[in-house]
């Protein structure tokens, strides 16, 4: 098993490696990426950046022709998990300077650094390592061993397609809608639910109510509570009268069932009470909206 | 509700007390739309000042230090802003809360009057909010995937504060009728701690 893995790890790292080299080579997105990199605060301009991660690309490409030419040398092996262990520990410098920073490893990857980057690198030291330790070709490792050699890169892929975020939606989207098609959705239904205070607020603030306090409410939600089959919710506000500026608590009552889809016109109680003296303020502060009247129709 | 339990009894007597006073209050039946003040508000342009004389100012930034009802804010753009929380500010942290649930390294957007001393006394004190338009690409239990342009996200459901919205209909707990592939937007306060989001309104085929 191990000389099998040993012998294969040429071709997975060498495909690898092309396919990341290529794409940071040659890619149009390279300097937009490398934007977003630790890379330009290291070397202060964006398009020194952008060469840097070209080079390195170019650097990939080189590595995986010799990994995937002369499989069974020794160098290249070596090299391909010396630059593993050079991303690994650019990826621990980019996660303690600027964890948010793009870790560019991919090319087209513009995730945030996590473990998914941090495994990907492990891999490749620990496939440069197995590579370096390769014996025989990888061609001629497939035509001796065509049932075990296929598993061995079946495995490689499926670990590779779970480590890059880009395949996600190729597999994992699709993954958990036969989930739910099967499982049902496991999210709360609402049935029996009672009504949310966010809900109630929808309703108030579509009122003639709402309307008409406007003007005197001066807060956003304060506090809301359930009594009697009510709900009553509180902001605070401030009056004028010829005494100066008084500050009240503006309480509204609605009844605690109701929401804009089943009544789209509700009842709702307004109440002013002096933040001072505790006492009701007359409704005549508030400016009553005018009623429209429906113009006549046409026969 | 939750509230009721941490609260002293002296809250709840005056609960009582102002119970008693709004529903002997006057009724007022009809309805008409308005802008609210609730969280989407947030957003919105910043309001003309009640009071011609006070201006109106609206702040914005990360919580750098408390002290008492003062918060210390550190704008987005280099600038500084002190914030007045009094007894009338209404604070929104994924729902109604009070000032204690404001926490250093917090983001925040404030709404309020500007004083003469230079600080904002605040109307209303949104905490850690977002407002994002994303893409649903998972449904667990507890929680939603979520992508928004590139970014992946995990969008929180917090137990009797998550609501849906479909098809513009009214705020509901239900939130079975989610699917993966739609797209929706997001009201809710982000967690510094993790990057998630815990998710306060969800709105769905708008």
């Amino acid at each position: 098993m191990i000389p099998l893995v040993s012998n294969l790890a040429p071709l997975v790292c060498g495909l690898l490696l092309a396919l990341t080299g290529a794409a940071k080579l040659f890619g149009r997105q390279t300097a937009r990426l490398a934007a977003n990199t630790v890379l330009v605060r290291v070397l202060n301009d964006g398009r020194r950046a952008t060469l840097a991660l070209r080079a390195l690309g170019g650097l990939e490409l080189a590595l995986a022709a010799a990994l995937l030419a002369a499989p069974d040398a020794l160098l290249p092996g070596i090299a391909t998990a010396l630059l593993g262990a050079g991303f690994t520990g650019y990826l621990a410098y980019a996660k303690a300077t600027a964890p948010e920073s793009s870790c560019g490893c991919s090319a087209s990857d513009e995730g945030p650094i996590g473990a998914r980057s941090f495994t990907r690198a492990g891999l490749v030291v620990a496939g440069g390592v197995a590579a370096a330790g390769a014996d025989s070709a990888w061609w001629s490792e497939i035509s001796r061993r065509p049932g075990g050699s296929a598993l061995v890169l079946a495995a490689a892929a499926v670990l590779l397609l779970g480590l890059t975020a880009d395949l996600d939606r190729v597999w994992l989207v699709p993954l958990r809608k036969a989930r739910i098609r099967v499982f049902g959705n496991p999210l709360p239904s609402g049935t029996g639910e009672r009504v949310p205070v966010a809900a109630t607020v929808q309703l108030l603030e579509n009122s003639l109510a709402w309307q008409t306090a406007m003007p005197v409410v001066r807060s956003a939600l304060l506090d809301h509570w359930d009594d009697e089959g009510w709900r009553v919710l509180r902001y605070a506000g401030a009056y004028q009268d010829e005494r100066g500026t008084h500050p009240v608590s503006v309480l509204f009552a609605l009844d605690l069932t109701l929401s804009v889809d089943t009544s789209p016109h509700p009842a709702v109680r307004v109440s002013l009470i002096d933040e001072e003296t505790e006492e009701v303020v007359p409704a005549s502060v508030l400016t009553p909206v005018p009623r429209r009247t429906v113009l006549p129709l046409a026969n | 509700m939750s509230h009721t339990q941490e609260s002293g009894g002296r809250r709840l007597d005056r609960r009582r007390f102002l119970t008693t006073a709004a529903i002997g209050g006057a009724t007022i039946v009809g309805a008409s739309a308005l802008g609210g003040l609730d969280a989407e508000a947030a957003f919105a342009e910043p309001m003309p000042s009640l009071d011609a004389a006070i201006p109106a100012a609206f702040a914005e930034g990360r919580i750098v230090a408390m002290n008492r009802n003062v918060l210390d804010v550190a704008g987005s753009h280099g600038e500084r802003h002190l914030i007045q929380l009094t007894n009338a500010t209404s604070i929104w942290k994924l729902r109604t809360t009070t000032a204690e649930a404001i926490e250093v390294g917090d983001g925040l957007y404030a709404r309020g009057a500007a004083m003469p001393d230079g600080t904002i006394a605040a109307d209303a004190v949104w905490v850690n909010i977002v407002n994002v338009y994303v893409t649903i690409r998972g449904i667990a239990k507890d929680r939603l995937h979520l992508t928004h342009g590139n970014d992946e996200l995990v969008g929180r459901i917090v137990p009797d504060t998550t609501t849906a919205s479909y098809l513009g209909g009214a705020l509901t707990a239900d939130l079975s009728r989610t699917r993966i592939g739609q797209e929706a937007q997001v009201l809710g306060a982000w967690r510094p701690a993790d990057g998630s989001i815990d998710i306060a309104r969800v709105s769905l085929g708008h």
